[in-house]
């Protein structure tokens, strides 16, 4: 199982729901729509596309519940012919996630919920407090390479 | 926050084009799609009207390649223009690592251009981000059209660009601009990543 995170204590959680749910595809991210972990996606740049989507289906469904009802809506669950997808959000003290699964005939809506429950507190329990950086992470002198990268992408290198 | 992953050595960004209706942030959007290679692009995402006009938002994911060591990629995004879409900038611009202000040059939208960079201004200070932190770049795009029609950037620079950022005239739909746009507002965001935190 090919799980890829961007902050490692996200692992185990993601992992043992991934197992327990019997999920296709996962992804956690932060409420901007930047990717946090991943599993089951193939190409970086389809996790993207993923991460803004669920982000502003996210962000739509919490302004229309907090229109409807006065508070966001926090899960959501589309039931597609051959896939399901469930979206909802998972608290911790480094924020706010936003979890979005996809399952199929392997799984159901009951075990998804069940095992998203365990898994937000989970998550919870591991997340670490907020470490702020304190030094530069890329050079000083980055421009050079990022003129000749972007030259590049360009087709002007 | 630009989010670094340590583990993978992988730098993400997001920048998001701000502006008024139909001043041609999705037009910047397309062109740099066009411009890039497959492998080092997404599939840019559309959340549009039937009628073409920015719903919700555009997605444009790009890979930029390595820098100090770290892959580096950049989610560009769109706002929608219409003043009636509020909320919807609001959600788009949260987390956002820098702000291309994409204006429109003609001079009959100069008051549209002003009421959008004050909603920019007012959409982060809500955020609780300080306007005057977020790396920000002016583009003013259309400035292919006949002289009579549009202002000259040095005039637009009186009206909006009161803090001195980086400007760039631009014709966004054949490309004259929008790369040096993008350059430059990489070259802010990611400034902010090689300066230590204090």
């Amino acid at each position: 199982m090919s799980i890829t995170t961007v902050e490692t204590w996200v692992e185990p959680p993601l992992r043992k729901f991934v197992e327990e749910a019997r999920t296709v595809l996962a992804l956690l991210l932060h409420p901007s729509g930047q990717v946090v972990a991943q599993f089951g996606f193939v190409r970086a740049v389809d996790v993207m596309s993923a991460c803004a989507l669920a982000a502003a289906i996210h962000a739509s469904a919490g302004e229309l519940g907090k229109q409807l009802e006065g508070k966001a809506f926090r899960g959501l669950h589309h039931p597609g012919r051959e896939r399901q997808l469930y979206l909802a959000e998972a608290a911790t003290q480094r924020g706010n996630f936003i979890f979005l699964t996809v399952f199929d005939q392997e799984s159901s809506l009951g075990l998804v919920r069940l095992y998203f429950d365990e898994f937000c507190k989970n998550l919870a329990a591991a997340a670490p407090a907020e470490a702020r950086r304190a030094e530069p992470v890329i050079e000083e002198s980055f421009e050079g390479e990022l003129n000749r990268n972007l030259a590049a992408l360009f087709g002007r290198g | 926050m630009s989010l670094v992953n340590y583990a993978t050595r992988e730098i993400t960004c997001k920048i998001v084009y701000y502006g008024p209706g139909r001043s041609g942030k999705t037009t910047n959007l397309h062109y740099i799609y066009g411009q890039v290679p497959d492998e080092r692009k997404g599939k840019m995402v559309s959340l549009a009207t039937q009628t073409d006009r920015t719903l919700f938002f555009d997605f444009l994911p790009l890979d930029l390649g390595t820098i100090s060591g770290f892959t580096t990629k950049f989610q560009l995004y769109t706002v929608p223009g219409q003043v009636y879409y509020q909320t919807t900038r609001k959600l788009v611009l949260q987390g956002a690592d820098g702000v291309v202000f994409v204006a429109d040059s003609q001079a009959r939208q100069l008051d549209e251009n002003i009421e959008s960079f004050q909603d920019l201004h007012a959409n982060l200070a809500e955020q609780g981000i300080d306007a005057r932190a977020v790396p920000l770049v002016i583009q003013y795009n259309k400035q292919d059209l006949p002289r009579d029609l549009v202002l000259t950037p040095a005039e637009l620079n009186d009206a909006l660009n009161f803090r001195g950022v980086p400007e760039f005239g631009a014709d966004a739909l054949h490309g004259p601009g929008v790369f040096e746009t993008l350059r430059s507002i990489s070259e802010l965001v990611l400034k902010r990543l090689s300066t230590p935190v204090r």
